[in-house]
């Protein structure tokens, strides 16, 4: 079997594997928090046990939890939504991210998609019959997606424009005024936008995230997804949400029902405490992404890494380019070789060979060794280039 | 300013009549609702104990796409126990409820062949997954004799017309009934002739008093025959949604490839809840059949001197009837939540939940 000629969520698979078997192995790859769900959320789901697990919730989930997503779209991103019919509730926002794809996209449709990406929208585009049309993104500018490119990029097929910011796994935020372009650019050529706000509570130094929908003319034509997962520490919990005009979301509403049905109400119960109660938790973790992002910075600035400025989520994008080897064989033989899993850029986009992804998603101690022993496999790799 | 484009997307959605199917609530509201998929049941302390303490232990993460894997052993040694299948663990995909089984089986399973032959009557589910990515179904006769399943002719001449992919309830999700030991050996043949698939929705065989017979006891190279279900129903555990597909290892491969795309995993507390479930089901199971069946019975003798039809079935938690026009307008009137056979394409018949209000909902045809 060559490994090599692995490519995305197969490539990752084969890697994910070979982790489990070391035991000292430390985890820069997955998106998934190493904080566990705070005790009051897991307290709120054993009372939904004892009180509420016979509950019938209907496909678009429980009232009270969408009175609570309304009330936070409204707080965080600004977005006024009705909770009777403006909000659907989701297995994670990875089912939000299916669905919406599914809700604007027919066959033979172009989705306007910002590289690199989070790999699941072209694989649900895939399965929508959809076209993605790239439009290419660089470490040099932070990986900002330009309108300009956003502009030439589109024809007479074009129904729908991706925005994931904080983006994943370039780390870049869309600047308001880039936003408010993007919009405007929808506007003009009667585009829906796909708005992915999965990190939006991640976002460093003076950067703001923006959610289109929150701009004058966006809620209309806007799909946003949001998810407890990472803000929450909740990814084994499968809860998500869509928010987007009454007469889109009706549509999200059968496409849920038909995809899966409903969603568990022991999540939906936690769902309701971790939004409506206390918030200290959500802090401490953002504090410690923020001081473990730094630490992974100076780290690659040792290295001599290059890579775009994670602006916000949980993750860097750095360039090893330098090394002259294939993202999928470095990732290879840091895991090999010292027994640390970060994910090659190839596995998000075929252009990004000369990419790593590391997340920051672990203890700063081993945070910290997990670095050392990097470094250790660069030095290695670039001691045989001489 | 009013879009185009969402206009067109609206218009196509609106005349996606499979897509806008409604679908029965996963779960009662209470005894006096007979119209739901999944019953009102108490919840076992132990299940309780075992999901909180897995959560409290550090289970909320990301956990593998096709489920935990003790949970995954424990399906199939289950679909051994109640229909002698031949799959084990690596065959098994959890999902996340019945609706998501029939989703990825009929759209991953489903994109290998060119159309999927469904029976007339047929869980709504089934249409309106299929009406997210067509794929060509073609309607197989049913028999309402036969409690609205297909005829083995039925299924023959689909296979004749071409048909490679079976889509088979067993019970039927509107009248329980389900095929023989007999008819279900006639459909293995007939499929592993036509080197064809089957995709089997055993959800209800939990519910089936006596012998239960599925095509995948006699798939023994697990190659052929996919089942579908909710797992371990009855338990307390409808409202949290869990469901297996239980496949050959290369259609399992692509379900658990669509199921990273679309949800990455099921939660975990539900699939921690199902695996205690899973522990005390024999014997949880057991109680409940025979206290539905004593009031099945009895529901029999009172639509009997009723003169009310019952749609023969096998599944001891439902009762199907079908109604004259008179009493389908007496019951709708009388304010009676029951299932309505025009969801499945039956519409002169109805199928209710057997509980202690189902008597009640009968004397509202008297
Ligand atoms: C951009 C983006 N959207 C959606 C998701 C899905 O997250 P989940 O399904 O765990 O909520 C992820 C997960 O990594 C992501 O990075």
């Amino acid at each position: 079997m060559s490994k090599k000629k692995k490519a995305g969520t197969s490539l990752l698979y084969q890697l994910i594997g070979e982790a489990r078997g070391y035991d000292d192995v430390i985890i820069m790859g997955r998106g998934d928090p190493d904080f566990d769900t705070p005790p009051h959320i897991v307290a709120a789901a054993k009372d939904a046990m004892i009180h509420h697990h016979n509950d019938y919730t209907p496909p678009q989930g429980l009232l009270p939890l969408r009175q609570a997503i309304a009330e936070r779209v409204k707080r965080v991103n600004n977005i006024d939504v009705d909770p009777e019919s403006e909000v659907v509730v989701t297995n994670g926002g990875q089912e939000a991210l299916f669905l919406m794809v599914l809700a604007v996209t027919s066959p033979g449709d172009e989705m306007i998609v910002p590289e690199p990406n989070y790999n699941t929208y072209a694989d649900s585009l895939a399965f929508a019959g959809g076209v993605k049309v790239e439009v290419q993104t660089y470490a040099e500018t932070d990986f900002r997606a330009d309108p300009q490119d956003v502009r030439e990029a589109i024809t007479d097929k074009t129904r729908s424009l991706l925005l994931v910011s904080p983006n994943n796994p370039a780390a870049s935020v869309i600047a308001p005024t880039d936003m408010a372009e993007m919009l405007d650019i929808a506007i003009e050529h009667d585009l829906m936008i796909l708005a992915d706000d999965i990190y939006d509570l991640f976002v460093y130094d003076d950067f703001q995230h923006v959610s289109p929908a929150s701009l004058p003319g966006g809620k209309e034509r806007a799909l946003t997804l949001n998810a407890l997962s990472k803000a929450y520490s909740m990814t084994g919990w499968r809860l998500g949400w869509i928010v987007g005009p009454a007469d889109l979301m009706a549509r999200v509403t059968e496409l849920k029902a038909a995809v899966s049905g409903g969603a568990s109400v022991i999540s939906q119960y936690a769902g309701i405490a971790a939004l409506t109660g206390p918030q200290d938790a959500v802090e401490m973790m953002a504090e410690a992404y923020r001081r473990r992002r730094r630490m992974v910075l100076d780290a690659l600035d040792e290295m001599g890494m290059k890579y775009g400025m994670p602006q916000g989520g949980q993750f860097v994008f750095a360039d090893i380019g330098f090394t002259g080897l294939d993202s999928a064989e470095v990732a290879q033989r840091i895991l090999t070789e010292q027994h640390v899993l970060a994910y090659p850029g190839s596995a998000f986009s075929k252009d990004r060979k000369d990419y790593l992804r590391m997340t920051f998603l672990q203890p700063e101690d081993q945070l910290m060794e997990g670095l050392e022993r990097m470094k250790v496999a660069m030095d290695n790799i670039m001691a045989e280039k001489k | 300013m009013a879009s185009n484009t969402k206009s067109a997307i609206l218009a196509q959605h609106r005349a996606n009549a499979d897509l806008n199917t409604p679908l029965l609530p996963q779960v009662a509201r209470d005894d006096s609702d007979l119209a739901a998929d999944g019953m009102c049941a108490p919840l076992d302390e132990r299940i309780i104990a075992a999901a909180s303490a897995a959560l409290e232990n550090g289970q909320t993460h990301y956990v593998d796409v096709p489920g935990i894997g003790p949970l995954r052993a424990a399906v199939a040694d289950y679909l051994k126990s109640v229909a002698g299948a031949h799959y084990r663990a690596g065959n098994v995909v959890i999902t996340a409820g019945v609706q998501e089984s029939r989703f990825l089986s009929i759209q991953m399973i489903g994109v290998q062949y060119d159309s999927i032959a469904l029976p007339a009557v047929v869980h709504p589910g089934v249409r309106k997954a299929l009406g997210v990515r067509g794929r060509n179904p073609r309607t197989m006769p049913v028999d309402p004799a036969q409690g609205y399943l297909p005829s083995i002719d039925a299924i023959v001449q689909a296979a004749a017309d071409g048909c490679r992919l079976f889509y088979l309830e067993s019970p039927s999700r509107l009248s329980g009934a389900a095929y023989a030991a007999d008819e279900v050996a006639a459909i293995s043949q007939i499929i592993a002739d036509n080197d064809a698939a089957v995709i089997w929705d055993q959800g209800l065989a939990s519910w089936v008093e006596g012998a239960y017979a599925s095509a995948a006891a006699l798939d023994s190279d697990c190659a052929r025959a996919a089942v579908i279900g909710e797992a371990y129903s009855g338990m307390g555990l409808a409202s949290w949604f869990v469901g297996y597909i239980a496949a050959p290892e290369a259609w399992v491969s692509s379900m658990q490839s669509q199921k990273q795309i679309m949800a990455i995993c099921t939660s975990t507390a539900s699939q921690y809840a199902a695996l205690e479930a899973g522990q005390l089901y024999t014997e949880a199971r057991g109680r409940q059949l025979s206290r539905l069946a004593r009031l099945r019975t009895d529901l029999l003798g009172a639509a009997g001197e009723a003169g009310l039809t019952v749609v023969g079935g096998e599944a001891v938690n439902i009762i199907a009837l079908k109604l004259s026009e008179d009493n389908m307008k007496k019951i709708s009137r009388a304010g009676i939540d029951f299932a309505a056979g025009s969801l499945f394409g039956a519409p002169d018949v109805i199928r209710l939940n057997v509980n202690h209000s189902t008597a009640a909902a009968l004397t509202a045809l008297n």
